[in-house]
C-alpha cells in the first residue's frame, strides 16, 4: 500500500508540477484529462507495443489532446469562459469514455494492462524498480520543465497570468503561449497517466472524476504555486495525508469507502484554508533577484535652475520626489539603441504620419461611443487627444490598439493597415499602449515588469527553449542593464527587485511608462497618464516625454489637464460625445467656440 | 411526430427545473461575479434535507417551501461568510474558483457522511397524468412547470417593479457606480444570494422529486448541465438562464428520444461548447468585456 502511494506521489510529480507550471500557475484551469486519454490505446488495439513506444505515444497523444483542448478555448480570454469550457470539455472526456464502449471499454475501463517490467500488479522487488525508473523519469522531467517554468519564457508566461491585457500591451501573444502551454502540459500528463496505469494495472473513468483533479489542484496550492520544489512538497503532503489518515483514525470499518470520504473533506478542507490563509502555498514562487551590471553610470544628475523643485520637499504620499536632472543627459543615447539586438531605430520625423486612422466606429449595445473618427499622429511628435469624460476617448484608444473591436474603421500604422491585427501583433510593430489604471504584474518584481517588456528575446523562440541559458544569456544580460538604467533614470532603482505590488500610486504610473518604453516603440499611447500624479511626478512624467519624443518616438496622449497638452503638443484633437469637434493646435483651439460649449457644456 | 411532441414535453418538464437552478446560478455571477462551483453543492443540500423532511412525513411541498427558506439563509451565510471574506484577501479569480469547487467536495462529502452514501428516493407516486395532444405530464410534473412559471414570473416582476429590483439591476451592471449612488450594494448582494439560494432549494427538491432515485452526487451531475443552461442563455442574464434552462431541458429530452439516452448529456455539452465558441455572451448577454478584473468589491 505504502509503495502504491509512495510510487503514485512521486508519479504525479512530473503531472502536478506541470498542472502547476502549465494550469494553475499560467492562469488556466485545466484537468487532468490528458492522462486519462492518453496511455492505453496500443493495448486495447492488441498491438502489445513495447512500453516505451507506448509512452512516447502517450505523450504525443497527451500533447495533441492539450493542443486541442487550447484552440478550441482560445479566444476567451476571460478567465471565467476557460474555466467553464474546460471543465465542460472534462465532463465530456468523462461523458464519453463512460458510455463509447468500443474503445475504452465504458465505465468498467481496462484491466490487465501489462506491467512493463514483466510481471502484473505492484509485487515485490519489480516494484521497487518501477519506482526507480520512475524516479528516473522524473528527474529527466523536472529538467525539462524548468525551461518553460524558469528564465524569461516562465517570466512571460507569468506576466500572461498575472495579467493578460497588459501583457497584450507589451505584445505577448497571450493566446499562443496559453496553447504552448497546455501542449506541453498535456504532455506531461499523460506520460503520467501512461506511467500510473503500467503500474495499477488497470484503469476506469472512476479513477479520474472531478474530485481528482481537485486533489491535484489542492497539492498546487498547498505545496506552493508556481514554485517546482513547493509543487513536489504538496505532491507528498496530499495523497500522503489522504493514505496515512485511514490508516491511524480508529473506527473507520463501519464503511469502506468512509476513509476515502474522510480523505476527500480534508483535502478540500485544506484546500480552502490555504487559499484563505496562505494563498502562496507552504513553499511560494521565489522571484530572482537581478543585480546591475557593473558599467559605469552614463547618465548625471546635473539640476537645471529652471527646473528646480518648488516650494519646501514636503513627504508626499507616494515617495520622495525624483531629481530633477539635465534632459540631455537624461540616458545615454545607447539605451534608445542597444548593440546587439536587430529593432528598428525609431524612425525620424517625417511629413508622412506614423498613425492613420480614419472611419472609426465603436458601439456598445444602442451607443455610438466612437462615431466616424479620424485622425493622424505622426513620429516624433505629440499628438494629445481631449474632450470631456464620456468623449469615447479611451474607446477610440482601445480600437486603435486592437483591444475594442470596432464595428467600422481603418487603422494604418508605419504603412501597414493594421485593423484586423490584435493587440500584441500592434504591440509588436511598435504601437503600444499604457492603461489608465495602471496595470502591473503583481507577483513579479519591479525588474521583471520591466525585462519582459523585451520584443523578440531569445530565450522565448523555439531553438531558445531548447538551447536553454547560454544560449540567450548575453541577450539577457543586455536587457538587465537597459532596464536599470531605466529605473536609475527614474530614481526607482533601489526597489529593482521588490515586489511590483508594493509600489505607490506614483511609481505604478511611472512603472507604466517604463515597461512600454523597454518594448522600444514607435509611437506610444498614453491614456491620461498624469492622474493622480503628485506636481513632481508629473513634472517629471512631462520631461520624459519631451525627451523621449526628441528619439523619435510619436506620441499620442489623452489628458485633461490642458496646461501639459499646450506645452508638450504639436497637435491636438478635440472629441465630444464619440466625435472629433476640431483639430489643431492648442492656441487654435481656445479660440474656437465649439471646443469652448464642448467643455463647458460636458 | 408524437415522439417529437412527447419529448417536447419531457423537455418542458425538465427544462423548467433547469431554468429555476440556472437563474440562480447566473445571478451570483453576474450580480457578483462569482463562479460559484459550490453551487452544485447547494442543489444536492436542498435535495437531501429535503428527503429529511419527506422521511418524517412532511407533505412533499412544504418541504420544498421549508428548504427554499433553509437554503435562501445557508446561501446568504456562504456568501458573507465565505465568498466576501476570500474576496477581501484580493484572492484572484481563480484561486476563488478553486476554493468553491473545494467547497463543493467539501459539502458533498459532509452530506455522504450525514447521510450515508446509498441511494435515496422521495418515493413519491406519480399521480394523475395530464395529457396535451402528446405530451404526458405527471401531476407532480405539471406543479412544477407551474410552480416555475410562477417564481420566474415573481422574479421578473421584482425586478423590473420594486426598489430591490432596481437596485439588483445596478449594481449588476456597475457596481460602484450603484455605490456612489447610494444603493447599499452588500445589502444587495446579500439578496441577491438569497434569491439564489432560495430558488437552489426549490430546484433542488424538484429535481429530487423527479428523478426516481439520487446519491451525492446529484448536484455535481447536475452542475455542468445548468452551466451549460446560463452560458448558453447568456451568464448574468436572469431571461437568459430561463431561456437556456429550457433549451438545454429540450435539447437533452429530444436527444434522448431520437439517439441514444445515454448521450443526452453529451448533446448539452456539444451545445454548450457550440456556444462558447459561438457566441459566449449567450442569447441575451450584451458585448463580451474583455476585461478580466472581478467587479466583487
Amino acid at each position: 500500500m505504502n509503495l502504491e502511494y509512495g510510487v503514485a506521489g512521486v508519479l504525479n510529480f512530473g503531472f502536478i508540477a506541470v498542472v502547476a507550471v502549465g494550469a494553475y500557475t499560467y492562469g488556466v484551469l485545466t484537468l487532468p484529462n490528458p492522462a486519462a486519454n492518453g496511455n492505453f490505446e496500443k493495448y486495447v488495439f492488441g498491438l502489445h507495443l513495447n512500453p516505451v513506444l507506448a509512452i512516447l505515444a502517450a505523450i504525443a497523444v497527451g500533447c495533441v489532446f492539450g493542443g486541442v483542448v487550447g484552440l478550441i478555448g482560445r479566444h476567451r480570454l476571460r478567465p471565467d469562459y476557460q474555466a467553464i469550457m474546460l471543465l465542460v470539455v472534462a465532463a465530456v472526456a468523462l461523458a464519453v469514455s463512460e458510455a463509447d464502449v468500443g474503445l475504452v471499454n465504458g465505465n468498467p475501463g481496462l484491466s490487465l494492462v501489462a506491467n512493463p517490467l514483466g510481471t502484473t500488479g505492484p509485487s515485490g522487488s519489480n516494484g521497487w524498480l518501477y519506482v526507480a525508473i520512475v524516479l528516473g523519469i522524473c528527474a529527466v522531467s523536472y529538467f525539462v520543465l524548468r525551461r518553460f517554468s524558469d528564465g524569461p519564457f516562465g517570466r512571460s508566461l507569468r506576466a500572461v497570468r498575472d495579467d493578460p491585457d497588459a501583457a497584450l500591451a507589451i505584445g505577448k501573444d497571450v493566446v499562443g503561449l496559453r496553447l504552448v502551454v497546455q501542449v506541453v502540459g498535456g504532455g506531461f500528463g499523460a506520460l503520467s497517466g501512461a506511467l500510473l496505469v503500467g503500474f495499477i494495472g488497470a484503469w476506469s473513468p472512476s479513477a479520474w472524476q472531478f474530485a481528482e483533479t481537485i486533489s491535484l489542484l489542492t497539492a498546487v496550492v498547498v505545496g506552493g504555486v508556481a514554485s517546482n520544489y513547493g509543487v513536489a512538497a504538496g505532491v507528498m503532503l496530499v495523497p500522503v495525508m489522504l493514505q496515512q489518515l485511514s490508516q491511524y483514525v480508529p473506527g473507520l470499518n463501519t464503511r469502506p469507502q468512509l476513509a476515502a470520504d474522510i480523505g476527500w473533506m480534508v483535502t478540500s478542507g485544506c484546500m480552502i484554508l490555504f487559499i484563505w490563509f496562505r494563498p502562496a502555498g507552504l513553499i511560494p514562487d521565489r522571484r530572482p533577484r537581478y543585480a546591475p551590471q557593473r558599467r559605469r553610470w552614463r547618465w548625471s544628475y546635473a539640476p537645471q535652475p529652471s527646473l528646480a523643485p518648488v516650494g519646501p520637499e514636503t513627504p508626499v504620499a507616494d515617495g520622495p520626489a525624483p531629481a530633477v536632472s539635465d534632459p540631455g543627459t537624461w540616458l545615454s543615447k545607447s539605451w534608445a539603441m542597444p548593440s546587439r539586438v536587430p529593432v528598428a531605430a525609431p524612425p525620424t520625423a517625417t511629413a508622412d504620419p506614423l498613425l492613420e486612422v480614419s472611419g472609426m466606429v465603436v458601439t456598445f449595445g444602442g451607443v455610438r461611443a466612437v462615431d466616424d473618427v479620424a485622425l493622424e499622429a505622426k513620429a516624433g511628435e505629440v499628438t494629445g487627444l481631449i474632450g470631456p469624460n464620456g468623449a469615447g476617448k479611451s474607446t477610440l484608444v482601445s480600437a486603435i490598439t486592437g483591444f475594442v473591436t470596432p464595428q467600422a474603421g481603418r487603422v494604418v500604422f508605419d504603412g501597414r493597415d493594421i485593423s484586423r491585427d490584435s493587440p500584441h501583433r500592434r504591440a509588436r510593430v511598435g504601437l503600444v499602449r499604457t492603461f489608465q489604471l495602471a496595470r502591473q504584474f503583481p507577483r513579479l518584481t519591479l525588474i521583471e515588469n520591466l525585462l519582459v517588456g523585451r520584443q523578440g528575446h531569445p530565450a522565448e523562440t523555439a531553438l531558445g527553449l531548447t538551447a536553454g541559458l547560454r544560449y540567450w544569456r548575453r541577450a539577457e544580460e543586455e536587457n538587465v542593464e537597459r532596464a536599470y538604467e531605466l529605473l536609475r533614470a527614474f530614481n526607482l532603482h533601489a526597489k529593482a527587485n521588490h515586489p511590483a505590488s508594493n509600489l505607490s500610486g506614483g511609481e505604478r504610473r511611472m512603472l507604466e511608462l517604463m515597461r512600454a518604453l523597454m518594448t522600444q516603440p514607435k509611437m506610444l499611447v498614453l491614456d491620461e497618464p498624469l492622474a493622480g500624479l503628485s506636481p513632481a511626478w508629473s513634472e517629471r512624467f512631462e520631461e520624459a516625454i519631451g525627451w523621449l519624443r526628441s528619439t523619435g518616438i510619436g506620441f499620442l496622449l489623452i489628458e485633461h489637464e490642458l496646461g501639459i497638452i499646450e506645452r508638450l503638443c504639436e497637435t491636438v484633437v478635440v472629441m465630444a460625445r464619440g466625435q472629433v469637434l476640431s483639430i489643431g493646435t492648442m492656441k487654435d483651439l481656445r479660440t474656437r467656440p465649439e471646443v469652448q460649449s464642448a467643455y463647458v457644456m460636458g | 411526430m408524437s415522439v417529437f411532441v412527447s419529448a417536447v414535453g419531457f423537455g418542458i418538464a425538465s427544462g423548467a427545473v433547469i431554468a429555476l437552478a440556472s437563474l440562480g446560478f447566473t445571478l451570483q455571477f453576474g450580480l457578483t461575479n462569482t463562479l460559484n462551483i459550490g453551487y452544485g453543492s447547494f442543489i444536492t443540500l436542498a435535495a437531501f434535507i429535503g428527503y429529511g423532511f419527506v422521511q418524517l412525513g412532511v407533505n412533499p411541498w412544504v418541504t420544498m417551501l421549508i428548504v427554499a427558506l433553509i437554503m435562501a439563509v445557508g446561501s446568504a451565510a456562504y456568501y458573507s461568510g465565505f465568498i466576501r471574506s476570500l474576496v477581501r484577501r484580493s484572492v484572484g479569480f481563480g484561486s476563488l474558483v478553486i476554493a468553491t469547487a473545494a467547497a463543493l467536495i467539501f459539502i458533498e462529502y459532509t452530506i455522504v457522511l450525514v447521510a450515508g452514501p446509498t441511494t435515496k428516493s422521495y418515493g413519491l407516486t406519480s399521480g394523475t397524468t395530464y395529457h396535451l395532444w402528446d405530451i404526458v405530464w405527471s401531476s407532480q410534473q405539471l406543479a412544477i412547470i407551474l410552480l416555475a412559471a410562477a417564481l420566474v414570473g415573481a422574479f421578473q416582476m421584482t425586478l423590473r417593479m420594486t426598489r430591490l429590483g432596481r437596485a439588483l439591476r445596478a449594481t449588476a451592471v456597475n457596481r460602484t457606480l450603484a455605490r456612489a449612488c447610494g444603493i447599499r450594494v452588500e445589502r444587495v448582494s446579500i439578496a441577491a444570494w438569497m434569491i439564489s439560494g432560495l430558488l437552489s432549494g426549490v430546484a433542488g427538491v424538484a429535481l429530487a422529486m423527479s428523478t426516481q432515485a439520487f446519491t451525492y452526487t446529484l448536484g455535481l451531475t447536475f452542475l455542468i448541465v445548468l452551466i451549460a443552461a446560463a452560458v448558453v442563455g447568456g451568464i448574468g442574464e436572469p431571461l437568459g438562464a430561463v431561456a437556456g434552462g429550457l433549451i438545454i431541458g429540450l435539447v437533452t429530452q429530444i436527444s434522448a428520444a431520437y439517439w441514444n439516452p445515454a448521450y443526452s448529456d453529451v448533446a448539452a455539452f456539444a451545445l454548450l461548447i457550440a456556444a462558447l465558441l459561438l457566441r459566449p455572451t449567450g442569447l441575451f448577454g450584451g458585448q463580451a468585456r474583455r476585461s478580466n478584473v472581478a467587479a466583487v468589491a
